[in-house]
Formats: C-alpha cells, structure tokens, sequence
C-alpha cells in the first residue's frame, strides 16, 4: 500500500543542512499496524508528516499504492490525502468554537458531499463510538480521553485506508490510553492500515511491526507479536 | 509621585521599544488630531469667538422689522440690518439706554501711496467708532467725534493694523503723512491696534475713514445726498449699553422713540397705502440684539459648512481613537504575560489601569504635538478654499493660539483616555494561570468581540464620510457644469473703476470705452465688453422701476435686477439675444434711452418677448427722468450665484449714465484666458498708469469662488474621507492579520483534515464581509438621513442618491478586500506542519 524509496528530509538554517530523514526505504502493506518509535529528535514526526502528505519538502519515491505520489503536484496530494488518510492527533486539535457532531463532519465538508450522507455518516460514527449523546457538546466540555476518542471519529468517519496518529495516548492517562488503542486495534481488525508515532512499549504492542528511527536513520524493523496475539 | 515618574520612564521605554508601533498610532492620532485643530481654528474665528474690543459683551446691534420702500445697499444679510444716517443721528441722539452707538459701512476704493495704486476694501465709520469699542491706537490717534462734522470736511483715515504691517512695514512715520483715496488727499492720522480688525465679523479692512468722507468713496451717494437721505438703508449700527440696561429693557424703552421716527420717515414718501403705513410705523419694530461676536452676513453662509466639517473632522478623530485603541489590544496580546506577572507580583487593578493610561496619555500627547503642527497647513488651506479672499486680506488667520491649543489638548486628552480604556478593561480581569501557562498570550473572546466591532465602526463610519464626501462632490461638480445662462468658458474678467483713481465722472466713460477698445486689440481676445454688476459675485443691484401700462398691486414690489452694461456685452458673454438688438455705440447721454430685458421680465410683464419689444419701463421719475424703451430681450441666467435663476432684469446702456461707477470688464479669448493676464495688465498699465486691474480672474475661477463653501466643503470631505478609509484600512489589517495568526492551528487543522486553501481564505474573508455587510447596512441610512438634514447644501442631487451611495460602499469594500488580501494570503500559505508543532 505504501512504498518509501529513499525519502530523505531536511531543513535549512542559514548555511547549515539538518537532516532528519535519511535513505528512508520502507513498505507498509494493507491492513499492517505499523508504530514509528524513537527518541526525540530522531525523525517519527517526520516521517509521519510525509506519509501524512502534509509535508512537500522531501526527496525520493513514495508510491501510495499504483499512485507515484512524488510526481503529483500539491493540489493532487491534497485530493489524495483528503480521500484516503486520515489523521489523530496528540493534542487532539478539536475546533473549540464547534460542536463533536460539527468537528466529526468538518472532513467530510471539504469533500463535496450532499448534506444529508454527510449527516448520515456523522450519525453512524456517532453511534459506532458511542458518543451520541455527546454530540452537541464542545470540545471544552469533554474530558482529554473523550476529546480524543472526538479525534479518532473525525479521523475514520470519511472511511480512510490509512490512518495515521501522533502520539495519539501522550495526553492521556493510562486508562484512557488504553481504551483509546483497543479502538485503533479494533479499527485494524475492520481493516484500517494505522501508523503510529509513540514513545510508549506498551502502546507499541498493539501492533503489528515496529520500525524505529535514530537521526533519521530508519534501525529497526521488526514484526511484533501484538498484545492480542500474546493475549491469544 | 515615584510612582508617577517611574510608569512615566516606563511608558517612554514601553514607547521606545517599538517604535514602528509608535509611529503608526502617532501618525494616525496626529492626522486626526491635526484636521480637528484645523476646522476648529476657523469655526472658533468665524463662529465662536467675540469681537477683541472693551466689554465685548455690552454690545448689541439694531434689526428692524415691517415695510420699507427705498435704496438699500448691503454687504450681505438682509435689508432690515441697515439703516440711513439721519436714522442713525437720531437713534444715537435720543435713546436713554445705551452709552453711544456707532455707525459702520463697508466700502471698497482705490488707495494711491508714492504713485504705487491698488484697490482695498475699507470702512466709513462714525466718530465715536474706537471710543465705543474702547480701543487705543498702535501709532498716532484713532478717530472722535471731532472727525464727523459735515459732509466733506474731514479728509482724515485710519490705517487697518494689518496693512500697515504689510503696506507700511509697521512705521510710526507714516502718520501725519498724505494717502490718495479714489484721488482725493486723506491725512493718515492712526493705526487700528494690534488683532482688531473691525466691528464686522469676519472682516479685515485696509483702512478707515470718516462717514462724512463717504461721497469720496460713493461719489453716487453724493449725487443724491445719501448723508441727509432718510429712505438711504446702508449703515450697520451697533451700540454699547449702559451698565445695567438689559437687552430686552433697551429693545422696550426704544419702542416709542422708533415709532415716532418712523412715523416721521413716513410724512417723506410722497403716496403710500394705508396698509404700507401700518406695516411701515405701527407694525415695525426695533430688535435689539446681540453683537458681542460683531455683526456678519457671512457666517450664517459659513455656520453649517463649518460644522458639517467640524463633524466630519469629530467623526475622523473616532475614527482616530478607535483605531488606536485596535493596535493597542493588539499589543495588549502581546503583553498579556507581562500584565498577569505583574498582578502574580501584587500589582493592584488601579495600578496596572494608571500604567496603561499613563502610556495612552503619552501617545495622546506626543499625537497632539504632532497634529498641531500640522495643522496650521490644513487651517490655511481651509481659509484660503472657505473665505473666497484675496491671498493676503483672508478675514480668517490659520495661526494657531491659546484657544486652539487648549481644544487640541482637550481633544487630545479625551483621545486618549477613549482609546486607553481598551487595554485597561482587558487587563481588569487577567486570567492568571492560563495566561501564565501559555508560551504566548492569546486574545480573549471580549477583545475579539472589540475589535469586530471596532471595524464595523470604522467601516460604517468610512462609508459614511465617503458617502458624505460623494454627495457634495457631485454637488460641486454640478454646479461648474451648470447652465448658468451664458459661457463662462474662455472668458477673462477684472474690475475697473477710474473713480477709485481720482478721475471725474466725465472721464470715468471714456476711460472705460479707451480701455475696451485697448483690450480687444490683444492678440487672441475676440471681444471685450463690460457691465456694473458684475455676473456671479454673490452681489446685486437691485432698482425699483415703473412699467408702462402695468399697474402694480398696493404692495407690489417692482424691484429688478438693473445692470448697466456696455455694448456687444450678450456677444461677448455669449447670453443669447432672443428678440431685438443689442445696446450700439449710439445708446450714449442724449440719445433716447434703450433698455434689455431678461426673458421671465418679458414674459411676467408682456406675456411674451416679442410683446416687451417697444414697450417702455423707467427706475427714475417718468417725468423728469422719461422713460427707457426696450430694444431687446435675452435669455435668464444665473446672476448671483450659481444656484438660482436671476428673476427680472432690466439692463441699461453704460454709456448713457451721466454719472458712470466702475465696472467688471469681461474679455473672450479663443485660447485659455489665463495665457491673457499678463497682456491685460499691461495694456491698461499702458493706457493709463492710474488705472488698478482689481481682481483679474477667469469666470471659471470666479465660478469657484462664487461656490466657495462647496469647493471647501467637497474638497475636505474628499480628504477627511480618504483619511478614515486609511485608517479603516489600516485598522483593518491590524485585526485581520492578527486573528489569521491566533487562527494559525485552526487553519493547520482544517488543511490537515482536507480543507482545500480557497476555503482558507473564504473562511478568513467571511468574516469580515459580514462585519463590512453589517457596517454598510448600518451607515447607508444613516447617510440618508444626515445628507436630508444638508439638503440645502445639495445641488441637483438627493441625499440618497445611487450612484454616489454605491460608489462609497464600491470603494469601501474595494478597501476592505484590499486589506483582507495580505492576511488572506498568508492564511492560505499555512503550513499544516508547522502549525501542529505546538505540542
């Protein structure tokens, strides 16, 4: 599903070149689970972001599937990322001044879809994470756990094949965390491809493979026996 | 008084520290500050300020009221603000109220000193003219009663403080020196003191002399002896009243004394109706009125201009405060740490509000200081565009004084603590561990809610002055394309009067005919012709005539307008003749008297301008003086000004009066008249080195002059407008880039999750295009209903015309999106990368 050839980023600051990704090769197929880990610094946002498509700066091949996404312009990974990533952040980035049901639909309003599917696809997202009686409340109401599972529902409600996180649980209590990956584990199992950043080993467990990153360096790449697995 | 001098350094440092910050809100408060002290040094002149004399507050003047059948001459206003000189006499003579009166009359001659000759408004008054006003001479004397003894007899003149400054350079030696007055020897005897210049409102004569020299200066005055003429109104009385007298017991105790005045004034009309004698004696009152100011015609014409640019100039400096206050929330964001450490420290609310409008009054201070310098450039402008003056004999002065300082101080201060009280309510209520948490301060939802506002404000407010501006534009652009009758393009003007040069009313006909004769010979002038009532001056002349065959109602007043013209006059102004014949060389004294009538005399007394041709008018005796037939018939035009219709005009041949008066010379060029000027004054110097070219201007200048007050008004307003469109602008931007960049995550979000950058920018815009949609829908009525209330202002436009009320919001909103586009851009060009790396 993903294919990185060589993908190498860095920044300018003045005559100085840092570099954060380097000779990045890596090949994520459907319905992996893949965590990006690392110490800080060592590129995982990076790598996220250019997954993500947020980010124009790299170089290198990146094959979204059959699509060379290093020979699309911007505008054209705009429309690709719109219609098959999705994105949970770590500090969950709800619009304050919206409503949940207003956050949740605010992916598909820059997708050009009649109202009422919108609205119906709000509804059974809704309903799927159990946030139905909290949709006309904001974002300031909810506690961070909520905010989040929030996040996730506005992240899956346009159906990506990709979802992407960042640090996804970092504010969040262990509970809350915990609760949040069985969703991301559970949203693998209905096939969602999922990559995430953590810090977390016990996050990482709900995974399938581990690819670790040092000074941009990719180190590591393994498959991991997942806590399902080891629950099993 | 530490503490004061500490948030004094302090505020200086805060100021110092940015100084493109300071600039913007000093720049900003100077150009309001500024235009306000400008309107404001003219409005206090014209309209506030009492007249520099003794216990200004003593002086009253005289306005009657009931019928009057006679000569009146005026320098404005209406008729019953003068009076003749044996009314005068009396009236000083036999009232028990007042201390004395004067008796003042504006007059304009011909000054001669060492052979050098020009034209200069001056004053004829009473003896007791600088006793009453208690004034004291900058040299020499200044008048008594012992200069007003009989006609003729006292060849003396005061010079006016000003031009004895500009003419005589302020020498002491001139007094007792010799100066030629229309030819005749004055003895100069004082100088007016230093800052008055007359007992007239808004008038700056160049000399005085006595109101028994008034024939030298009114030679047609003589001729029917105006001095002893009881039905002669053209003196301005003005009288100071004795301790203790009110106005209203003066106005009582003068009744009876009136009465009987007038019941004598009325044994000198030959016939009259009984209803002319009711309105004439028991009808007619004497109205004692207030003249601390001094009486002037003009500032009735002045007063709404001016406080419409006294608003307007009130409007921009709201505008002013409002946008300072903006950028001084902006700034307060930005210092939101700052605010809530001091508080963490123990700052007390009171403290912390001190601070803030210590630094607000220091802006404010340094804005004024700033304004007032450059106000005085405005305020000349003003002068110069308002009074319609000569450059040099402006009534009005652009310096700036005490009183002008004081109400930019006031203005100041009030900016200030307006513009202050922003910030402090912002800081009232800090929110001390989510400010102190955050690595940068953020905007509060009521400061937002301020500044949305503080916008629509000023986008209401920029509609409204545009709107404003818009309508006396057109209006001033309608009234120089106005039909005025004949074609003012092309066309050169002057006056002439060999009488202010000396010369006998024998030679005053032939030096206007050599001059007309000498002046079409210049190169490039088609024709010259010249007339005694000068077309669009704000003057008239009015004469009471008799119509053959027509019997005029009990109180039918037969007052026309009688210009005496010279011929080829309608040829060279190009009015057109509709029936009949210009006036010839022949139309001369002795030959029989030929009148032009104007087409609405023809048809009211005629019916139709081929019936008037033949039928004979007089504005004399029919007896001794016979009659006048008429011999042509032009079209109507526009005379006084450029707004009305002259109604009926009778003109008579120039060169048939015995007794000729100067005249205002019209030449016709094929090219641009100014290219003219030169060739004129030389010609004339060439003719006759005596002779004075006073006032040469082309009739589109005159046409400006004459519309004065529109100029200034449509000119300012254009500027004011343009102004707080800046500001708006300006304003604007400051709150558009600011919350673009408190928006930054948000907008990082919505590209993250799929928002395409045309929606950025929809979303930045649809903001402020509510706001300016609000504003607009708030200022077009408000437009409306404020241009009704200058309707009279208006000219051949409603209040709530289309095209200029479109035109304003086209520009205002052409404005808006121009600084919508900056902010707009830069929202589009977040980077949804960047703005997620805040965690």
């Amino acid at each position: 599903m993903i294919d990185l050839k060589n993908v190498e980023r860095s920044y300018k600051t003045g005559h100085t070149e840092t570099w954060v990704l380097r000779r990045v090769g890596l090949t994520i197929r459907e319905g992996e689970f893949v965590t990006i880990m690392g110490p800080s610094g060592a590129g995982k946002s990076s790598l996220l972001n250019v997954l993500a498509l947020l980010d124009d700066g790299w170089t290198g091949e990146f094959w979204f599937g059959e699509t060379p996404v290093h020979r699309l312009n911007r505008k054209q990974r705009a429309e690709l990322a719109r219609q098959r990533i999705g994105m949970v952040f770590q500090s969950y980035h709800l619009l304050d001044d919206l409503t949940v049901a207003e956050n949740i639909d605010l992916p598909l309003s820059y997708k050009n879809m009649p109202t009422k599917d919108r609205a119906g696809m709000v509804a059974e997202i809704l309903d799927r994470f159990q946030i139905v009686a909290k949709k006309d409340l904001y974002p300031n109401q909810l506690s961070g756990g909520q905010q989040q599972l929030v996040g996730i529902a506005r992240a899956v409600v346009h159906a990506p094949q990709l979802l992407l996180a960042d640090e996804p649980t970092g504010n969040l209590h262990s509970t809350q965390a915990r609760e949040i990956m069985e969703l991301f584990r559970e949203l693998n199992k209905q096939g969602t491809t999922i990559v995430q950043v953590t810090h977390s080993d016990e996050n990482a467990r709900y995974g399938s493979r581990i690819l670790e990153l040092r000074d941009g360096w990719p180190t590591r790449d393994e498959q991991v026996l997942s806590a399902a697995t080891e629950a099993q | 008084m530490n503490t004061l001098m500490q948030d004094v350094r302090f505020a200086l440092r805060q100021l110092r520290k940015s100084p493109g910050f300071t600039l913007t809100v000093v720049v900003t408060l100077a150009l309001g500050i500024g235009a306000n002290a400008a309107i404001f040094t003219l409005f206090d002149q014209a309209l506030l300020r009492m007249l520099p004399v003794d216990k200004p507050k003593e002086l009253v003047r005289f306005e009657w009221t009931g019928a009057f059948n006679g000569s009146e001459s005026s320098f404005g206003g209406d008729p019953d603000n003068y009076f003749s000189y044996p009314m005068y006499k009396d009236l000083k003579e036999k009232n028990q109220v007042f201390t004395d009166i004067l008796a003042t009359d504006r007059v304009g001659a011909g000054l001669s000193w060492h052979n050098q000759a020009e034209a200069r408004d001056g004053e004829t008054v009473s003896g007791n003219y600088f006793q009453l006003l208690g004034l004291h001479p900058a040299a020499g004397r200044l008048f008594t009663s012992q200069d007003e003894t009989a006609k003729d007899a006292n060849p003396v003149v005061v010079l006016g403080n000003e031009y004895w400054k500009g003419r005589f350079g302020s020498s002491r030696d001139v007094v007792g020196q010799t100066l030629m007055i229309n030819g005749r020897a004055f003895e100069i005897v004082g100088v007016a003191p230093e800052g008055f210049d007359s007992a007239i409102g808004g008038f700056k004569p160049a000399f005085f002399i006595p109101v028994t020299m008034l024939y030298t200066v009114h030679p047609w005055r003589g001729l029917r002896d105006d001095l002893k003429n009881h039905q002669a109104i053209y003196l301005t009385l003005v009288a100071r009243l004795k301790p203790g007298v009110t106005r209203e017991q003066a106005e009582a105790s003068l009744a009876p004394l009136w009465h009987s005045l007038r019941a004598y004034e009325l044994t000198l009309y030959k016939e009259h109706s009984e209803r002319f004698a009711k309105h004439f004696v028991d009808e007619s009152k004497l109205k004692v009125i207030d003249d601390s100011q001094g009486f002037s015609p003009n500032r009735g014409d002045l007063k709404t201009p001016l406080i419409v640019l006294m608003s307007m100039a009130g409007l921009l400096v709201a505008m002013c405060a409002i946008n300072v206050a903006t950028l001084l929330l902006l700034r307060a964001s930005a210092r939101a740490r700052e605010m809530a450490m001091r508080y963490a420290l123990g700052a007390k609310r009171g403290r912390i509000a001190a601070q803030l409008l210590i630094e607000g009054g220091l802006i404010g201070l340094v804005g004024a200081v700033a304004g007032l310098l450059l106000a005085p450039t405005v305020a000349h402008v003003l002068v110069s565009l308002i009074t319609s003056a000569d450059p040099g004999s402006e009534p009005y002065s652009a310096h700036i004084d005490g009183r002008i300082l004081l109400f930019t101080l006031a203005i100041a201060l009030v900016a200030s603590v307006l513009f202050s009280i922003a910030p402090v309510l912002h800081f009232l209520k800090p929110n001390l561990a989510a400010t102190l948490r955050q690595n940068s301060g953020t905007a509060t939802k009521d400061s937002q809610r301020f500044r949305k506002i503080a916008v629509g404000v000023q986008i209401a407010l920029s509609v409204m002055l545009l709107g404003g501006a818009g309508l006396f534009v057109r209006t001033l652009d309608n009234l120089r394309n106005t039909n005025v009758g004949f074609a003012p393009d092309h066309l050169l003007e002057f006056s002439l009067d060999p009488g202010s040069s000396g010369y006998a009313d024998s030679h005053v006909s032939r030096s206007v005919q050599d001059s007309i004769e000498a002046l079409r010979r210049i190169p490039g002038v088609i024709s010259v012709a010249a007339t005694t009532d000068p077309e669009l001056s704000g003057d008239g002349t009015t004469n009471g005539f008799q119509v053959q065959g027509y019997k005029a109602g009990p109180d039918e007043n037969l007052g026309m307008e009688s210009p005496q013209v010279t011929p080829g006059y309608f040829a060279t102004i190009k009015q057109p003749l509709l029936v009949g014949r210009e006036f010839t060389d022949a139309d001369r004294v002795g030959q029989p008297k030929a009148a032009i009538v104007n087409l609405t005399m023809a048809k009211k007394y005629f019916g139709s301008p081929q019936n008037a041709i033949g039928r004979q008018i007089t504005d004399g005796d029919p007896e001794k003086d016979g009659w006048s037939t008429i011999v042509g018939v032009v079209g109507d035009s526009k005379h006084l000004d450029l707004r009305t219709l002259l109604k009926s005009a009778v003109y008579q041949p120039y060169f048939a009066d015995e007794h000729p008066n100067g005249v205002e010379m019209y030449l016709r060029t094929t090219g641009d008249p100014k290219k003219a000027e030169s060739a004129v004054r030389q010609t004339i110097h060439a003719l006759d080195a005596a002779l004075v070219v006073d006032g040469l201007r082309t009739m589109e200048e005159q046409m400006d002059q004459v519309a004065s007050h529109e100029v200034a008004l449509a000119y300012l307003a254009m500027g004011f407008s343009a102004l707080a469109l800046l500001m708006a602008t300006v304003g604007l931007y400051g709150v558009l880039a600011y919350s673009t960049e408190q928006r930054t995550r948000e907008i990082g979000v919505r590209l993250a999750l799929g928002a395409q950058r045309s929606s950025v920018i929809t979303l930045v815009l649809r903001e402020m295009v509510i706001i300016a949609v609000i504003a607009t829908a708030v200022a077009l009525p408000s437009i409306v209903m404020l241009a009704r209330l200058l309707k009279s202002q208006l000219f051949e436009v409603t209040p709530a015309d289309p095209v200029t009320l479109m035109g304003a919001v086209a520009v205002t909103m052409g404005m808006v999106a121009l600084a919508a586009l900056l902010p707009a851009r830069r929202a589009a060009a977040v980077e949804p990368m960047r703005a997620l790396r805040t965690e």
